[in-house]
């Protein structure tokens, strides 16, 4: 089934710490509400993975040794991991061998991304 | 059938992480009494017997580091304040003196009582205040993240109270509905945040997973699934498009992340006409994170497992008979009628989530858990007779 939808649909990207508040602007039915944006200190590469984090590659690390012949695996084991950065990069390492895709460029992500 | 679900066609829910209802929602009381919220009476003794009351004092990040346990023994101090008599009331008084333990100083234990307000969240409390808030949705389980998406996914947690949930059987609602003849996916954010807690699905069943840039190419071209479940951004890293932050709100995460992540695939869903008209969005937290909510948590069906004193860490056997901590919860369509306030005579949790889905699109399903088959299910909720033409558009 396809519902395609018009253009122009997503938001566009923006520069951490560069917006302003703005009370909410009501146009015909239609409310428009301004999203602040986190400051550019929010983001911390170095911050001590957290449980959650650590469980996570814990799983992964067991998927890791279960689906990947010897030759394929990271070769770290979950104690070798201390930080978001690095749990994210041996997530990554791991995920793109379970679950291969075609890296697209996409339009700029939208928050949760460069720029939130 | 009301007119708005026969125009049902896609669910989506979208599952933050580790916020209590009052800590995210409780300032909307002020706003609409019909809301469970906060209003400033709310306390919980500190460690030197003083009254620590609610205050809406709550930051984006920085305020919650160290991260508030939620282990399950954790859990059990904050709602029954250390009583480990039988019978025992859940009085709600304990997450001070809980938090105090992380640092044992009496000043940031004080925080755990702090909510947001209005202005600070203007997308979650916008949703809530247009669409359908929920009084009663709760943990499934007073524990972490892992055992409570386990419900979300699975419709119970496979007797788990903690986070080494590895599912060893069991039908996911994702392959339930492939088994049937529709169509479901898992959008986590992109590679370096991966899939959280169905990395057993990411191994075996990888074609049931795509990352958010998919979701939101599938939003526009309108090819989305009968059933989407998206997963936030859980790590800061670096990707191809440079710095990436955490979008899951996790303490410390940073909570603005999060509301542009909800706002985005909120506007994902409301620019499409089409797929507006026809999906029903649910955003709700996995857990509260240790974080103080007033709510006692009920007791619910039983799912037939127990988990005995070595994996509660207690002295007891738990038997998955009551709920945890109570989380946010809000359902998004244009059939719902703006303002709904979903009252506290309806208990929903995470089993609500599977029990939806399936008797949507598949119907009865016997095999899923008592626990799961007793929980409430939410799509009555799209209950108008029209459309509405008013909407909420969030400027990122």
């Amino acid at each position: 089934m396809t519902d395609a939808a018009p253009e122009p649909g997503q938001p566009k990207q923006h520069k951490r710490g560069t917006a302003s508040k703005a009370a909410p602007v009501e146009r015909g039915d239609v409310t428009f509400i301004q999203v602040p944006i986190p400051p550019r200190s929010a983001f911390n590469r170095d911050r001590p993975a957290g449980l959650l984090l650590q469980a996570q590659v814990k799983h992964i690390h067991h998927a890791e040794s279960a689906r990947l012949p010897k030759e394929k695996r990271d070769g770290r084991s979950p104690e070798d991991i201390h930080t978001e950065a690095e749990a994210a990069a041996y997530i990554a390492k791991v995920t793109k061998l379970l679950h291969p895709q075609r890296r697209k460029r996409s339009k700029p992500k939208p928050a949760g991304n460069t720029g939130t | 059938m009301p007119p708005g679900l026969d125009a049902l066609k896609h669910i989506v829910v979208l599952m933050m992480e580790n916020r209590s209802f009052d800590h995210m929602l409780g300032s909307l009381k002020a706003v609409n009494p019909q809301i469970d919220g906060v209003d400033g009476t709310q306390w919980n003794p500190d460690t030197q017997g003083n009254q620590v009351f609610v205050q809406p004092l709550a930051q984006f990040q920085g305020q919650l580091d160290p991260d508030p346990d939620h282990a399950f023994p954790a859990v059990d101090q904050q709602i029954f304040n250390g009583d480990q008599s039988s019978p025992r009331v859940a009085s709600m008084q304990g997450f001070v003196a809980n938090y105090f333990q992380q640092q044992q100083d009496v000043a940031h234990s004080q925080k755990i009582m702090y909510y947001f307000t209005q202005n600070q969240l203007p997308v979650l409390t916008s949703l809530a205040t247009n669409f359908a808030v929920f009084n009663r949705w709760f943990a499934s389980i007073p524990g972490p993240t892992l055992c409570n998406r386990a419900f979300a996914h699975y419709g119970t947690s496979f007797g788990q109270v903690g986070m080494s949930v590895f599912y060893p059987h069991g039908k996911s609602i994702y392959e339930r509905l492939q088994d049937a003849g529709h169509t479901a996916k898992l959008y986590y954010f992109d590679q370096q945040s991966s899939s959280l807690e169905v990395v057993n699905l990411l191994q075996h069943q990888p074609q049931l997973f795509a990352t958010y840039d998919q979701f939101l190419a599938d939003c526009k071209s309108g090819k989305l699934s009968d059933y989407s479940f998206i997963e936030p951004n859980y790590s800061d890293h670096d990707s191809d498009d440079g710095e990436s932050l955490a979008s899951d709100q996790h303490p410390d995460h940073n909570v603005q992340a999060g509301e542009l992540y909800i706002a985005s695939v909120y506007n994902a869903i409301q620019a499409n006409p089409t797929l507006w008209a026809s999906t029903a969005l649910l955003v709700v937290y996995d857990e509260h994170g240790g974080i103080f909510d007033h709510v006692p948590p009920p007791a619910c069906t039983p799912d037939g497992y127990s988990a005995g004193p070595a994996a509660t860490g207690l002295n007891y056997t738990f038997n998955f008979d009551r709920l945890g901590v109570r989380v946010p919860a809000i359902l998004i369509s244009p059939w719902i009628p703006k303002g709904t306030v979903v009252g506290t005579d309806r208990v929903f949790e995470h089993a609500s989530i599977p029990n939806t889905v399936t008797n949507q699109f598949i119907g009865p399903y016997p095999v899923a858990t008592p626990r799961e088959q007793a929980a409430q299910t939410f799509l009555d909720l799209l209950s108008l007779p029209a459309m509405r033409t008013d909407s909420v558009v969030f400027n990122t």
